[in-house]
């Protein structure tokens, strides 16, 4: 709609002057006098029975102001899922035993550092060690160390199971059978981290019987519902404040033992604590993402139509439940969206192992998933003499498909993005050509596409988005929601859809945003709903407002409001323009002739209105979504065959976002992602051994610095309108394009050199050793061809 | 966050920075540009009383000695090093390697007697012990050596990742030495012991001054590589420099100098490679079979999560690949 003035358009960033200028304040920018610094113990030991803790000396040190354990807790446990099934799993602090290297056990607040780094060393602990396990694997054997208890529903032979998903349509073995082609394959993926820049930091304050925090997060309104349970306080008593937030990627969800640490000390002590890990320890005991294993059986048809497909997803999920048991639900989701598969067939486990407990990051397993599932397809293509357009042509969904949740696919523009991607990137032009005919040198390039859908707006606490626009009586508006930009932009998005919609400016819009006491209860930026379900509340207050304004104007003006227009805090008679009244003179008559109503508008939105709260994980029973995102991506790479050294060249993006309200933003996620898969594609990998992690830093856990980004191009595929007075559905474009990208890269890099990659990083190792296997089998090959046949 | 309490001295000379660390004996510790030693701090693998400052020197610029070497100050900041004139007019493989160093930041603070004085790395050792590896390996004064556990007391297989320590000791660069003592001059690769528990030759209260590297023969090439994973702001996986020099038929070599770096407890000199290489024609098929005999003649250590395996493969591919572009300069004369 060219209506739009501006809903559509790439404003800049309304958070960007403050932060180019190192105005932000961010969590450890917050100063408060006396403030106390806060330091947490933690475990030496990946799995140890606590047999004794003596604080004693620690208490005695001149300048140590409190001590805790969790003996000075309530001893309430909080999870990242609190269900009937998965009810909270894990103390603030560690009780009788420890489950990771890193896990908290005791908290000090002192005067400074080094005095709170004493004091630290003061405390004595004496543990019994335990035989610890960190592969999955070795988890799930009967026998395994036991970390804890198998969920009790589940039903299966093996050991650590922390939940499981399982479901099911069709046949599969019946799919199976009526195949023409069947293969089977396994996946891996390394352990990574979501590298945001700005460290966890907390600054806690208890005065007059109120909580004030400063926090480092992605969810304000999650932050004050787990912190309030855990310190048994009412929610009123816990306020949280905005603060700018130097990145999350899923990881500052949930409730982080520091930040329970900073409010408690603060209440024993009086006195403000700010507690703020270090880079070491945020790599070494915090929470990383989640590395899936995936096995995969597909069986096609002959001109590659899917018939059946069967996954196994073995999550290594950590010492704690974590979201492990919500990566194995999620898994299944990224396995049904884009194809139509009429059987199939999904396991996944969540299985206790004795490291740092997990959290989502970008894409909360659909990268490796759709690696899995994107990676099977090429080799199925090739093995069918299919190109890789083709097949994934065949078997995409269309728009309005049912799903086998009851979900519908709405206005799906995957064959569209598929068809895009092929023409823009020239694919079949390019595709297998350095194979055919090899170019002279070592660098041989290739290309591979990928394929991926994500929802958003998934109903989690707190479920709904509520926005408040009140306008000033110059015609100006304060806008008041509980979203937290974290660098998305979701400030400029919110500015936009309330200019577009009270037609005032961009710059007549003054946000008020994620503080739990002033501004209404929001979903947070992590389940990639904010621009959809904030979105829309904001749209509705609003345009709630604007309805007000009108009425007013109408009576006024003895006119009905559907003869009115607004434009630039004027409201005119569509007819006669001459007849009209500026903003400031409908809010002084609305004061004068109501009471006083200085026009305050009111609006709230929650996924699918007639859905219970969230899906069930086990069983994967119930809607999730209104709105599916669909893409396709295409990577170019090149590789030295002498070396093994590979790296994105070119990456071009075709995604079905719904309706892009601002394009420079939506550019700028798909941007970062590319960046965050090439990093999970070619380096960055948590190593660790025996539980500990051998690369806390920036220098040795190595994300991909300016040097290694390459051309990323986009093409929008608009399915849905924005209107003004109207719900809009836009699509999620935070998180899904990791995926689509990674896979493209995997099948690039056997485009070009004729090696397939089952696990990720693509290492200049692996890609070396695979091209030495494939010398030495066409070496046996010809030899095997001219040596005589024996009778 | 350095959680140490220490005290601080700035020299207003070297001599006298010698002498505060031979008064001061163990407890001090000399601070250049402090890229290295301040990480250190941080994890607690040097605990030193007295730190002796050594900002508040000037440096001199490098300059042209009588007999045409270049000397060039210990004190030299890296970046100013790479962007020196002479530097990069007569010896653009010590200004490469100097480039190679970290980021921006970093040269604009390391010096280049910092960079080759540098400790040795090992991922068990360069964090903090609170909680992880607590039980302190052989190089931290203690009992075990965690990669590699059947290591007993004398070894400690931490590697010496300076980028420009192979370049210097491919150009036959010597190392100026002030000690109580006076001056001595050593060749740059003794400054280095070989063993991972104690990685330099220096004495405690000895001090780098300068570096003095000879001007590079007629006929002479070299080649330098370092290789990485994201290709900057990275340590080495393994560095590579090269100098050659041909004979006057212009295609056979008539000096060698091979030095490896990153892969070993100090930089390694590949004296079996250069003479095979001494008075044979630099043809590719020679240079093909020359790389991959030095490699294993390196005998790497696994280090940062590389295997021994993949480091001969690498080693063997950039190390004819810049011994051919050595060759190549060598017989064009282009830098
Ligand atoms: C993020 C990061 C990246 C890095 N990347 C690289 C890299 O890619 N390549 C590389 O080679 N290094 C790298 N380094 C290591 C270091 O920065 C450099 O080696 C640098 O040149 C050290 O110089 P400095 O002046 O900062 O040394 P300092 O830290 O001041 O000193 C290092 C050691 O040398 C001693 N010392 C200093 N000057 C002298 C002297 N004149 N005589 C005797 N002893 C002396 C000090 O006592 C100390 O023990 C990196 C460091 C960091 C933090
Ligand atoms: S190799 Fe050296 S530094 Fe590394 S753990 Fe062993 S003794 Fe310590």
């Amino acid at each position: 709609m060219s209506e739009l003035s501006y809903v559509g358009k790439s404003f800049r960033r309304k958070d960007g002057p403050d932060k180019v200028t190192g105005k932000a304040m961010y969590a450890q920018d917050v100063k408060l006098a006396n403030t106390l610094i806060g330091r947490i113990l933690r475990s030496p030991h990946p799995h140890a029975r606590i047999v004794r803790i003596d604080t004693a000396r620690a208490r005695a040190l001149p300048g140590v102001k409190a001590v805790i354990t969790v003996e000075d807790t309530k001893g309430i446990k909080h999870g990242f899922v609190e269900t009937p099934r998965y009810p909270p799993d894990q103390e603030v602090l560690a009780r009788g035993k420890v489950v990771h290297v890193g896990e908290e056990i005791a908290a000090v607040a002192a005067v400074d550092q080094l005095t709170a780094q004493r004091a630290l060393e003061l405390i004595e602990i004496e543990y019994q060690p335990l035989p610890a396990v960190f592969e999955p694997e070795e988890a799930m054997q009967p026998g395994a160390p036991e970390i804890h208890r198998s969920h009790p529903k589940y039903e299966g032979p093996h050991a650590n199971i922390g939940g499981n998903t399982e479901t099911a349509w069709g046949d599969v073995e019946k799919g199976f059978a009526e195949s023409d082609y069947v293969r089977e394959d396994r996946f891996e993926c390394q352990l990574r981290t979501h590298g945001y820049l700005e460290p966890q930091a907390t600054l806690a304050h208890w005065e007059n019987d109120k909580l004030n925090v400063w926090t480092s997060s992605m969810g304000s309104f999650v932050k004050r519902a787990k912190l309030a349970k855990t310190l048994d306080l009412p929610y009123s008593s816990v306020r949280i404040h905005k603060t700018y937030v130097g990145g999350t990627f899923g990881g500052k969800i949930d409730l982080y033992s520091h930040e329970y640490c900073a409010a408690r000390l603060s209440m024993i002590t009086g006195r403000p604590v700010q507690v703020v890990a270090s880079r070491e320890e945020i790599f070494s005991a915090y929470r990383h993402a989640q590395p899936l294993i995936l096995e995969i059986k597909t069986g096609v048809k002959k001109d590659g139509t899917l018939v059946a497909q069967r996954i196994r997803a073995i999550n290594n999920a950590g010492a704690y439940r974590g979201s492990g048991v919500v990566v194995i639900f999620l898994a299944w989701g990224f396995t049904m969206i884009p194809y139509r598969i009429p059987n199939l067939k999904y396991e996944g486990l969540s299985v206790y192992t004795n490291h740092t407990v997990r959290a989502p990051q970008r894409g909360h397993g659909a990268p490796k998933v759709r690696l899995a599932i994107e990676s099977q397809l090429d080799m199925i293509a090739e093995a069918l003499g299919i190109d890789p357009i083709a097949i994934r042509l065949r078997n995409a969904r269309g728009p309005g498909e049912r799903l086998p949740n009851g979900d519908d696919t709405h206005n799906c523009g995957l064959s569209d993005c598929i068809r895009l991607a092929a023409e823009r990137s020239g694919f079949l032009d390019k595709f297998g050509r350095d194979r055919k005919s090899p170019p002279s040198g070592t660098i041989r390039r290739g290309i591979g596409i990928g394929v991926s859908a994500y929802m958003g707006g998934t109903l989690i606490y707190p479920n709904g988005s509520g926005v408040i626009v009140k306008m000033n009586d110059d015609g100006s508006a304060v806008v008041l929601t509980g979203a937290i930009d974290i660098g998305q932009g979701s400030e400029t998005v919110i500015s936009q859809i309330v200019a577009e919609e009270l037609s005032i400016g961009m710059d007549d819009v003054r946000i008020i945003s994620s503080d739990t006491d002033t501004t209404p209860q929001d979903i947070g930026a992590w389940i990639s709903g904010m621009t959809y379900v904030t979105g829309n509340a904001a749209r509705q207050a609003a345009s709630n407002a604007r309805d007000k304004l009108l009425q007013v104007a109408a009576e006024k003006m003895g006119v009905t409001v559907d003869q009115l227009v607004l434009k630039d805090k004027i409201v005119c008679h569509r007819l006669d323009p001459e007849r009209r009244m500026t903003y400031r003179e409908v809010i002084a008559h609305s004061v004068a002739t109501r009471r006083g109503d200085t026009v305050i508008g009111e609006g709230y939105w929650r996924t699918m209105r007639d859905e219970a709260n969230h899906p069930s994980l086990a069983t994967t029973k119930g809607r999730w979504t209104e709105n599916y995102a669909f893409s396709t991506q295409v990577a170019e790479v090149e590789v030295d065959i002498e070396t093994g050294e590979a790296r994105l060249v070119k990456a071009l993006t075709v995604h079905d976002c719904g309706f892009p309200i601002n394009p420079a933003l939506v550019k700028g996620q798909i941007d970062g992602q590319i960046s965050m898969a090439l990093g999970h594609a070619f380096m960055e990998e948590v190593i660790t051994k025996d539980g500990y992690t051998l690369n806390p830093n920036w220098l040795d856990y190595r994300m991909p610095t300016i040097h290694n980004m390459a051309i990323s191009e986009d093409v929008d595929v608009i399915t849905e309108q924005y209107r003004v007075g109207q719900p809009y559905r836009s699509k999620e474009v935070g998180e899904g394009l990791v995926s689509g990208i990674l896979a493209a890269i995997a099948n690039a890099v056997y485009d070009a050199t004729g090696v397939r990659l089952h696990s990720t990083p693509f290492t200049a190792e692996k890609i070396l050793g695979g091209l030495k296997r494939l010398q030495y089998q066409a070496k046996t090959a010809r030899q095997a061809k001219t040596e005589p046949v024996r009778a | 966050m350095i959680l140490l309490d220490f005290g601080y001295e700035r020299a207003a000379t070297l001599q006298q920075a010698a002498a505060w660390l031979a008064r001061l004996g163990d407890g001090a510790h000399v601070l250049a540009g402090g890229t290295d030693l301040l990480p250190s701090l941080r994890a607690e693998l040097v605990s030193p009383g007295v730190l002796v400052g050594l900002s508040g020197i000037e440096p001199e610029p490098p300059r042209l000695t009588a007999d045409g070497s270049i000397r060039i100050d210990a004190l030299t900041r890296l970046s100013s090093l790479a962007h020196a004139g002479l530097v990069r007019e007569k010896l653009p493989m010590l200004a490469d390697s100097a480039l190679a160093v970290g980021s921006n930041q970093i040269r604009e603070m390391a010096t280049l007697g910092g960079n080759l004085c540098q400790e040795t790395r090992c991922l068990y050792l360069n964090q903090r012990h609170d909680y992880q590896f607590a039980a302190p390996c052989f190089k931290r004064g203690g009992d075990c050596c965690h990669p590699f556990p059947r290591n007993d007391r004398q070894t400690c297989w931490s590697v010496h990742m300076s980028d420009i320590a192979p370049a210097l000791i491919a150009l036959g660069a010597e190392l100026e030495i002030l000690g109580g003592a006076g001056m001595r001059r050593i060749g740059a690769a003794e400054l280095y012991t070989g063993s991972g528990l104690q990685p330099l030759s220096l004495g405690r209260a000895e001090l780098v001054r300068a570096v003095i590297v000879p001007p590079p023969p007629p006929r002479s090439g070299w080649g330098f590589h370092k290789s990485t994973v994201r290709g900057g702001l990275e340590f080495g996986m393994a560095v590579i420099a090269v100098s050659l020099q041909l004979a006057e038929d212009g295609a056979s070599c008539c000096g060698a100098r091979i030095a490896v770096g990153a892969v070993r407890e100090r930089p390694l000199r590949l004296e079996s490679a250069e003479r095979a290489l001494v008075g044979a024609r630099l043809d590719d098929e020679r240079l093909a079979r020359v790389a991959p005999d030095a490699a294993k003649a390196l005998n790497p250590l696994p280090h940062h999560g590389f295997t021994r395996r993949h480091l001969l493969d690498n080693v063997a591919v950039y190390l004819r690949r810049a011994l051919a572009q050595a060759a190549e300069r060598a017989r064009t004369g282009r830098a």
